[in-house]
């Protein structure tokens, strides 16, 4: 617990001299613009708030995803990482901790898309059901930073992860049901998107913006908790091997 | 012997230190200790693989509260077996153990009594200040954020940081990293310190202070093993030395039993010597180089032992008075043993093709 609270107070620190990780916030005021002016043009402003929900889950997958790879980048760079698997402190407690604090900074989108929302368009988006949204936000948070971890262990074995990186964004987006819910996507699909957190976290946050009550609300955030505890995991067991794997070829500090 | 020390079986007998002698006392357990460790690194693929040999087979015993040093060129396999000991890297063959505990399977118990200064600029967190620095390591070694808070202060103020303490450590010149590095090593309270080339950036006055700071350490009973290239740093802090090239230990001895191994090669300085004598001098047996210096004086070199009392007596006995005699440093040792491949970087690569 010690090593996760220093790596989380570290890597806001650290982000106050390293803002790199948070360039996922830049775009996302221009994806609101882009998909509220679809869903206008369209005469749909029924879906005004899947337009502007839409951006922040991107941002924050996008902010999670970034600094799971940067974390690792970073301590290679500095010349840290050998000196940080040598102390007692768990690699993936600390990536955790380090990942966490992107991804909580990286709440700042949900602001960015509604502040957009409402300078640009005039659109106000309620939250009739801030606490389901908020407890949605909550753990969707974690269920990211856990999921991020695989992301984190598979930038430790070797630096060309960033091709993987780059090809888990959009697939994420549509199989998390983050632009379209994934009611809307073909039948094949659905049991697929099930498996990612974020189709869970994306439903119960678009129910939250609804006047209906949301339905299994405890259940359903289980579904994100768990799903996002195996991403941990199994994030946490492949850094293991990983890092057991890079011991032996003795690329630690240069994969 | 301690409890873990006799829950691995390690034997007692090198023991402690007498410091006095720099000799070795028997009784006390082993801080490090490496059995038959090789490391082997593989490079290229298909016809150009080969395997490059780190560490031939490395045994080393370091007993608790002994500075050790590793003397060796670039390339000998000093970092390497830091890194073995260190945990972040496996040896491929051999047993090594720190503090009594298998620096493969007991990674845990090992990373908690060990401390760490890997050589170099790099290693620190630039942007954020020394301070921050310090007790983010002091968290990642368990630490709580009050103890982590004093004990990086006491460092800071140990190595002469402390007014510096909120600055960057990107505006830190080199040899103020290195002593932050120092206090990064320290801070989780360690038994067994490991200083891969911990002055290399240093000026006089800081690696002064350094050795005096590696003397307190020794004061306060923590095992010390210490690479570098500093033959004077080794003279001064190590009490034993082991010399190590291609990846294999030459020796290990005390600095000052080092030094009278090549008594052999003890030189005797003469002004005012002729040709004659010289030639006289030249025909003892065991007398190796003579050489004329730019101070008027001429340098005789033995090559074994008695040679030099034999040369002195001959010298004596032809009324030459202006004589002396100067035992090698442990540099000329070194030299001696490693020879002019000091300054190369080694590496022995057995082609897999």
């Amino acid at each position: 617990m010690t090593a996760f609270r220093a790596a989380f107070g570290f890597q806001i620190a650290y982000m106050r001299r390293n803002r790199d990780q948070l360039m996922p916030l830049f775009a996302s005021p221009l994806y609101t613009v882009i998909f509220l002016a679809i869903t206008r043009a369209a005469g749909r402003d029924d879906l005004s708030s899947y337009a502007v929900l839409a951006p922040a889950l991107i941002a924050l997958w996008a902010v999670s995803l970034m600094s799971a790879g940067e974390v690792i980048d970073s301590e290679r760079y500095e010349g840290t990482l050998e000196a940080v698997v040598a102390t007692p402190a768990s690699l993936g407690v600390v990536m955790f901790g380090r990942v966490l604090a992107v991804v909580v900074i990286g709440c700042l989108a949900f602001f960015e898309s509604w502040l957009t929302a409402a300078l640009l368009f005039g659109v106000v988006v309620p939250i009739p059901q801030p606490g389901w949204f908020l407890a949605t936000l909550a753990i969707t948070v974690l269920a990211m930073a856990g999921t991020a971890t695989i992301m984190a262990s598979v930038f430790v074995l070797a630096r060309s992860a960033r091709t993987f990186q780059n090809v888990l964004s959009y697939p994420v987006y549509v199989l998390g049901g983050v632009i379209v819910p994934v009611s809307l996507l073909p039948a094949w699909v659905q049991p697929i998107s099930r498996v990612v957190f974020l189709s869970w976290s994306a439903d119960l946050f678009r129910d939250s913006l609804g006047a209906a009550p949301v339905e299994a609300p405890v259940g359903r955030l289980g579904m994100v908790l768990l799903l996002g505890a195996i991403g941990f995991a199994v994030g946490g067991w492949m850094l293991r091997r990983i890092l057991a794997r890079v011991r032996e070829t003795g690329t630690l500090a240069y994969a | 012997m301690g409890a873990a020390a006799e829950q691995h079986g390690l034997r007692s007998g090198s023991g402690g230190v007498d410091r006095a002698s720099g000799g070795v006392v028997v009784g006390s357990d082993l801080a490090i200790e490496t059995r038959g460790v090789s490391r082997e690194f593989r490079t290229g693929r298909g016809r150009r693989a080969a395997t490059v040999v780190a560490l031939g087979s490395v045994d080393l015993a370091v007993p608790t509260g002994e500075v050790h040093g590793l003397l060796g060129p670039n390339g000998a396999g000093k970092t390497t077996l830091c890194k073995v000991l260190s945990t972040v890297l496996l040896p491929t063959r051999g047993q090594a153990f720190v503090a009594g505990f298998d620096v493969v399977r007991q990674t845990d118990e090992v990373r908690r009594r060990m401390g760490i200064v890997l050589g170099g600029e790099r290693g620190l967190y630039n942007r954020l200040t020394a301070r921050r620095n310090l007790r983010y390591w002091g968290a990642l070694f368990r630490l709580s954020d009050r103890d982590a808070a004093r004990r990086a202060d006491e460092l800071l103020e140990r190595v002469g940081l402390y007014d510096r303490a909120e600055e960057r450590v990107e505006t830190f010149s080199r040899g103020m990293k290195q002593r932050l590095h120092l206090a990064r090593g320290l801070i989780g309270d360690p038994q067994v310190l490991l200083l891969d080339e911990p002055t290399t950036g240093m000026d006089p006055v800081a690696a002064r202070d350094f050795r005096t700071l590696v003397g307190e350490l020794r004061g306060e009973g923590r095992t010390i093993l210490l690479t570098t290239h500093d033959m004077v740093e080794a003279e001064h802090v190590c009490d034993r030395v082991t010399l190590i090239d291609r990846g294999e230990l030459i020796a290990t001895e005390a600095p000052r039993t080092l030094a009278s191994w090549i008594s052999r090669f003890e030189r005797v300085d003469v002004d005012g010597a002729d040709d004659r004598l010289l030639a006289e001098v030249a025909a003892i047996a065991g007398v190796g180089r003579i050489e004329h210096r730019e101070d008027g004086s001429t340098r005789i070199e033995t090559t074994q032992d008695g040679a030099a009392a034999a040369v002195l007596r001959l010298i004596v006995d032809a009324d030459v008075t202006g004589v002396r005699t100067s035992l090698p440093s442990l540099e000329e040792v070194y030299l001696h043993i490693v020879g002019d491949r000091a300054m190369d970087v080694h590496r022995t690569i057995r082609d897999d093709t």
